[in-house]
Parts: structure tokens; C-alpha cells; sequence
């Protein structure tokens, strides 16, 4: 597997995941493969999937930015444009979360006898109510 | 009637369409509201309407395009607001 001609500039997956300081096994789940060799490229190629994940980007759409980040007629406008896009889906799973937490918070207000049997308890009692899916079941 | 189209700064793809639109919006139905927001400065406004992609248009706050339609399209969607306005 080893050729004499490529050996100074390939890296195990060992060596490629310590330079791109993640670890073998992330590695193999991005390739789904088993052992092979890889270029210097490869590890720079790692460190933008590891930091587009941290930014919240999915593997799917990760595959699209390293496209895009091929493609000659593609400009920095179009990364900006999925950019604010992934900003925009964060802000609106942020809104959601915040919705669940002030529900739960006011379920827990309610709630302020903790000695209540369970059939009396009023966060039972309010999860099974209409009113509460009415409230929050769309969002 | 109002509708908010939420742009990309720089994208230059939308800025065509979105002349397009505004002129077709604005001749077949003059008493438009036509407002350009900046997605970076009305992100509140923005999320608040579920605007995930970009660019999108909202017509009296119902986002009614996800993405932006055809001036035929947007002109149809209106034609019954107009009426209901009437």
C-alpha cells in the first residue's frame, strides 16, 4: 500500500487526526471507511468539517460548502448567503427552546407543593389539559 | 397591503429578481407597502416570521414564500388580498 514515490507526503489516519486534533474513529465516521492513506490536503479538509460543525452546520450540508468551495464561479457571497441561512435556523431553534423552557417554567410555578399526591399533581394535570397542546403544540 | 422581502446583503442573484418583483407588485397593485429588510438588521423579525432561507417574502406577516416567486406567482397571491381589502 505503501509506494516509495508518495510515502513522504501520505499520512496514516493516526497522524492525519492528530493534526487535525480530532481522533481517528471521527475520522473513519467521516469516510465510513477503514484503513487507507491521505494527503497534507486531507487534514485541512478535516479541521473545515470540524469547525463548520461547531458553526452548526449538518455533514450533508458540509458536503455542499466543500463543493462550493471548488467551484470556480462560486464568490464569497454565496458562502455569506448559507451562512446567515444556518444563523437564521439556529435563531429559530433558539426561539423554540426558549418556548419549551417558559412552558416548563410555567408548569413548575404551578407547581409549588411538592408534597401533592401524583393524581393531584398540577404538572400531570396540565400536560394532559387541552389547553397546554393548544398553546405550544404548533411550534 | 404590506409585504417584507428579507434579502441577503450582496447577494447580487436576488438583486435582478427582487427589482423585478417590486415592479410588477407595485404596478398591478399600487396601495403595496413594499419593504426591503436587510436580513442581518431584522433577524428578530425574521425568525419571528420563519424565514429560513433566503431570499424570502412575507405578505401582510404570513410568510408566503419561502423563496421568492415568479412576479406571475406573487400577483396571483395578492389577487385575493386586494379583493378582501376592497
Amino acid at each position: 500500500m505503501l509506494l516509495n514515490g508518495r510515502k513522504q507526503s501520505m499520512l496514516t489516519i493516526g497522524k492525519l487526526a492528530a493534526l487535525a486534533q480530532t481522533t481517528p474513529d471521527a475520522l473513519r465516521f467521516y469516510e465510513r471507511e477503514g484503513y487507507r492513506l491521505y494527503d497534507a490536503e486531507a487534514a485541512r479538509r478535516i479541521r473545515f468539517i470540524k469547525q463548520a460543525q461547531h458553526c452548526g452546520f449538518t455533514l450533508a450540508e458540509i458536503h455542499a460548502l466543500l463543493d462550493l468551495r471548488a467551484t470556480d464561479a462560486a464568490c464569497c457571497g454565496d458562502m455569506r448567503k448559507r451562512a446567515i441561512e444556518k444563523k437564521l435556523q439556529l435563531e429559530s431553534r433558539i426561539k423554540a427552546l426558549k418556548a419549551m423552557s417558559d412552558a416548563l417554567g410555567r408548569l413548575i410555578a404551578d407547581c409549588n407543593q411538592e408534597r401533592y399526591p401524583l393524581d393531584a399533581c398540577p404538572i400531570l394535570a396540565a400536560l394532559e389539559s387541552a389547553e397546554l397542546t393548544a398553546s405550544n403544540g404548533a411550534r | 397591503m404590506q409585504i417584507e422581502l428579507f434579502y441577503s446583503p450582496g447577494c447580487t442573484q436576488c438583486d435582478g429578481a427582487r427589482t423585478q418583483l417590486k415592479a410588477a407588485a407595485l404596478q398591478r397593485f399600487p396601495q403595496v407597502q413594499w419593504c426591503e429588510c436587510n436580513v442581518l438588521e431584522a433577524l428578530d423579525r425574521a425568525v419571528e416570521l420563519g424565514v429560513l432561507s433566503l431570499p424570502a417574502l412575507a405578505v401582510n406577516g404570513d410568510l408566503l414564500f419561502p423563496k421568492l416567486p415568479t412576479p406571475q406567482q406573487l400577483c396571483a397571491a395578492l389577487e385575493p388580498l386586494a379583493r378582501d381589502e376592497c
